[in-house]
């Protein structure tokens, strides 16, 4: 193993596990306020949304509709019902037909 | 126990997003002149893909450590506010439970965990969860040391839709019966994609996630006896 490797890896390791560690650790010294409780139990929302878009565009940077149409798919699925397994096996499915 | 095994349940649609990018990390590793050893290690150590295949591309352009340490701090800080939902929303276990908790929190267990019902708020049903992410997030590191190419475009970039599907699954159940969310999370799409055109794409999601979810308080009611969460 190279040490600067090493390094580098170590370094990377605990400037990702701090900002993990810090709620578990601070978190029974809180309490929050039903308005802060409100914004935390809001940001799935906003953060997954955050993560779908743009980004869902870029899943081939050369062709935007392989996202649009897996992600509908998948939405859409999702929207009647259908186990979560299902709808992301037939995104993969549609966007392998589009390749066809 | 129980709970464990529903969490490894819920855990499963993420294989299918894991292992394919696992390998093109792995792959990427392996052009930058990073052994097998070591590649497997940083993600055992890291546990974030996009950290590790953009500490991958700087190490084979040459940068130093503190860039590629800088760089990684500002792409995982996200987790903090992700931490702190797993966290808030998880009952019952100590310290030394949550701290373990906490080193599995990624955008993906993040998801799923936030948006199971009451019932699935254990540490167990987490540890269940990220025991699945963790282990093919390693798993696929170590068939991309063997294998000497990444999975052919056409398998890949298909495979490629499989987590941002596993995150519009999660979504939309919430927003069934809620106007007022779905505009909130339409409104969060468009502030993000202008953001990302004026800053780095990780200050982007932090920016609008906060800040939407900040103006969600002022006009989107939650009602707890709407949740119908999604079973895996």
């Amino acid at each position: 193993m190279k040490p600067e490797v090493m390094l580098m890896i170590l370094g990377m390791a605990i400037v990702t596990f701090i900002p993990r560690a810090i709620p578990a650790i601070f978190i029974e010294r809180m309490h929050f306020s039903p308005r802060v409780e409100k914004f935390l139990r809001l940001i799935p929302y906003t953060a997954m949304a955050a993560l779908i878009f743009p980004g869902v565009l870029t899943v081939d940077a050369a062709r935007p509709e392989i996202g649009i149409i897996g992600g509908l798919a998948a939405g859409l699925l999702a929207w009647r019902r259908l186990p979560v397994m299902v709808c992301v096996l037939a995104a993969i499915g549609a966007d392998m037909l589009l390749y066809l | 126990m129980k709970e464990y095994i529903k969490g490894a349940k819920a855990g499963v649609p993420v294989i299918f997003g894991f292992i394919p990018v696992a390998i093109a990390y792995a792959v990427m590793a392996k052009q930058a002149g990073i052994s097998a050893g070591e590649t497997v290690f940083m993600s055992m150590a890291v546990f974030a893909g996009a950290a590790q295949m953009m500490a991958c591309g700087m190490y084979a352009q040459g940068a130093g450590v503190a860039a590629i340490v800088l760089t990684t701090f500002i792409l995982n800080l996200r987790h903090l506010i992700m931490s702190t939902c797993v966290i808030n929303k998880m009952k019952g276990g100590g310290m030394a439970v949550r701290l373990l908790s906490s080193f599995g929190v990624t955008d993906e267990s993040f998801a799923i965990f936030t948006t199971q019902p009451e019932e699935h708020s254990s540490p167990a049903f987490f540890l269940g969860l990220i025991s699945v992410t963790y282990s093919s997030w390693v798993g696929g590191a170590v068939i991309g040391t063997l294998v000497s190419e990444a999975l052919p475009p056409t398998i890949s970039s298909s495979l490629g839709i499989a987590l941002y599907a596993m995150f519009i699954v999660l979504l939309v159940p919430g927003l069934r019966g809620n106007l007022r969310l779905g505009l909130l999370v339409a409104l969060t799409a468009v502030i993000n994609s202008v953001l990302s055109l004026l800053m780095s794409s990780s200050w982007a999601l932090i920016a609008a996630t906060l800040l939407c979810a900040f103006l969600g308080v002022f006009f989107v009611e939650l009602d707890e006896e709407k949740e119908d969460a999604h079973e895996a």
